[in-house]
């Protein structure tokens, strides 16, 4: 049988087996809640907010963007730590390890529904962001959002997120698959976000943390001219890091000697 | 002869530095259900792991259906159909939503789910959730998804487990109706005797990592001439230590009675003689018949350990 067929028939299992589950609802509402709350925001203190010679749609991505820099690693690591717990919690690492597929396909099954996972998103939030601010032009028109935007622009900056992101995403399934226990890997997970905070105030070494890379790469959003893709350095050391630790966890999946 | 279905060739298994099995030959003969018997924490569970590449074994010591294991996992294991142990579920879906992933996994068209369904008793339970089932019926939905690729061979580890005796019948039903209505070889693991005594025609009995028996049920009996005395007695503690010094192994005992295997009728007065030199009182000695509990508690000695 070939990889590709193989391939086919892992993920299909494996998405099915999202079905009716919290992970479903966490891929929808979580990328909703903080437009949501900007949404509120908006309606109710819009004025306030965006004042004269303000560039609306710059400022709902900008109130976008902060929160969701400091939630979504939150979001990764609960969806890495989701789709491997799911075989430790019924048990069923052995069943599908029995089944007549390779463990290769196994695991890049897993790992691509997890990247799919995410990407996907990423990409809701960005929709759910621009419904934001086409929703204003209809219950508080007059905030600026009446001027013609670049949606363009919006998903190009959740991709190039989606990029930054990997490398941390990376470690933390890597460390959800190897591990039984559900504290450790958010742990591990909060500890790096954190630390990078830490040393983003002054340590020059700061921007090689891969805990940091997404928020280093939307860092100029609020600065005038902020090109999206003139600064990839953060992408391109995520995209580093990523292709080593998922090299790393199927390696090790791979030469697993006992499950 | 009959082609071997599974074949292990001084198979070895290690935990770091615990020797889990040492030089396990096993010869699994086409159309046989095989029972493969031990006491706890023998080895079985890590036979069957190794069978299904969950372990992984060395080259050239697990063959399947006369191909070697490691080179051809993925077309080999598409004839296998595996319980492993405890079940493996997806408490959040269905039973029919259970048999969907696993399903999907081996590309077996939809119609096989009703049918494992209907031969596993569980279609009318198809649509609770797995966590609303009891381990019977947990046992039947892992039994269907090792049936969804109707495989020529079922790896069943301890299938009865936890079982009430109605579910125990049920489940050997089942198994006996596979072997002989639906022509599946059947590797069965299990510690319990009875159990394997009814269903199997072919044993291996493992014990410590060794392979201390293998061949037909039927040739269990004949190769060990083994009878037992057992005695009744005042002083067991005693007793004991004078059938002990007579190189005795002694396979149970309780308060009033020793149980010891013999291989001469001659041992039995040559035992008594001793413990009446001793000044125990013998109240009764009875020899029995070999039973195939008898056999295997002297194979495993497990109570003299």
């Amino acid at each position: 049988m070939n990889i590709a067929l193989q391939l086919k028939r892992g993920i299909s299992a494996e998405i099915f087996k999202y079905k009716k589950t919290f992970t479903f609802w966490l891929l929808i509402l979580a990328p909703a809640f903080v437009p949501i709350i900007n949404f509120i925001i908006l309606w109710q203190k819009g004025p306030q907010i965006i004042k004269e010679g303000m560039n609306a749609w710059s400022t709902l991505i900008g109130f976008s963007i902060d929160p969701a820099n400091f939630l979504f690693p939150f979001f990764v690591m609960m969806v890495a730590l989701l789709v491997n717990n799911i075989e430790y919690s019924s048990n069923t690492w052995k069943l599908i390890y029995a089944q007549p597929l390779s463990r290769l396909t196994l695991y890049l099954s897993k790992m691509k529904v997890f990247i799919v996972m995410i990407f996907i998103s990423l990409m809701l939030f960005g929709t759910f962001t621009i419904l934001v601010g086409l929703s204003m032009r209809v219950v508080q028109p007059g905030l600026g959002f009446e001027e013609s935007f670049s949606f363009g622009f919006e998903y190009a900056l959740m991709f190039k997120i989606f990029l930054a992101t990997l490398g941390m995403a990376s470690i933390q399934f890597f460390i959800s698959q190897q591990s039984k226990n559900l504290i450790l890997p958010l742990g591990i997970g909060i500890a790096g976000l954190i630390s990078f905070m830490i040393v983003v105030q002054g340590w020059e070494y700061a921007p090689y943390h891969p805990y940091g890379y997404a928020i280093l790469a939307t860092g100029g959003i609020r600065q005038e001219g902020y090109q999206i893709w003139a600064d990839m350095a953060s992408a391109y050391k995520s995209l580093i890091v990523a292709v080593a630790m998922f090299t790393l966890a199927g390696v090790t999946q791979l030469r697993k000697r006992i499950i | 002869m009959p082609k071997s279905i599974i074949r292990t060739t001084e198979l070895d298994f290690y935990f770091k530095d615990f020797k889990a099995l040492d030089k396990i030959n096993l010869n699994v003969p086409e159309g046989s259900i095989y029972g493969f018997l031990g006491p706890n924490g023998a080895g079985k569970t890590t036979t069957i792991r190794i069978l299904l590449d969950l372990f992984h074994s060395k080259p050239g010591q697990v063959k399947l259906f006369g191909q070697e294991l490691l080179a051809n996992k993925v077309e080999l294991l598409g004839k296998v159909g595996a319980l492993i142990e405890n079940p493996s579920i997806y408490k959040h879906l269905t039973g029919r939503q259970n048999l969907e992933v696993v399903r999907r996994m081996i590309g077996a068209p939809k119609s096989r789910i009703d049918e494992v369904l209907k031969i596993v008793r569980l279609t009318d339970n198809a649509n609770k959730k797995a966590k609303n089932y009891s381990l019977g019926m947990c046992q039947r939905l892992g039994l269907a998804s090792a049936l969804l690729n109707d495989p020529d061979l079922l790896i069943l580890d301890e299938p009865t487990n936890g079982l009430d005796p109605s579910g125990i019948i049920e489940m050997r039903e089942l198994i006996i109706r596979l072997n002989k209505e639906h022509g599946k070889t059947i590797f069965l693991s299990s510690h319990i005797l009875t159990e394997i005594e009814k269903m199997a025609t072919d044993v291996a009995i493992i014990d410590q990592g060794k392979i201390m028996y293998e061949g037909k049920l039927d040739g269990l009996h004949s190769n060990n001439p083994t009878q037992f005395l057992e005695i009744k007695l005042d002083n067991v503690q005693k007793a004991i230590e004078v059938i002990k010094e007579l190189s005795y192994t002694i396979s149970e005992q309780d308060s009033k009675t020793i149980t010891l295997p013999i291989a001469d009728k001659k041992d039995i007065s040559k035992i008594n003689k001793a413990l009446v030199q001793n000044d125990i009182e013998v109240y009764q000695l009875k020899s029995t018949e070999e039973t195939l509990e008898a056999i295997f508690l002297n194979l495993t000695k497990k109570l003299d350990q």
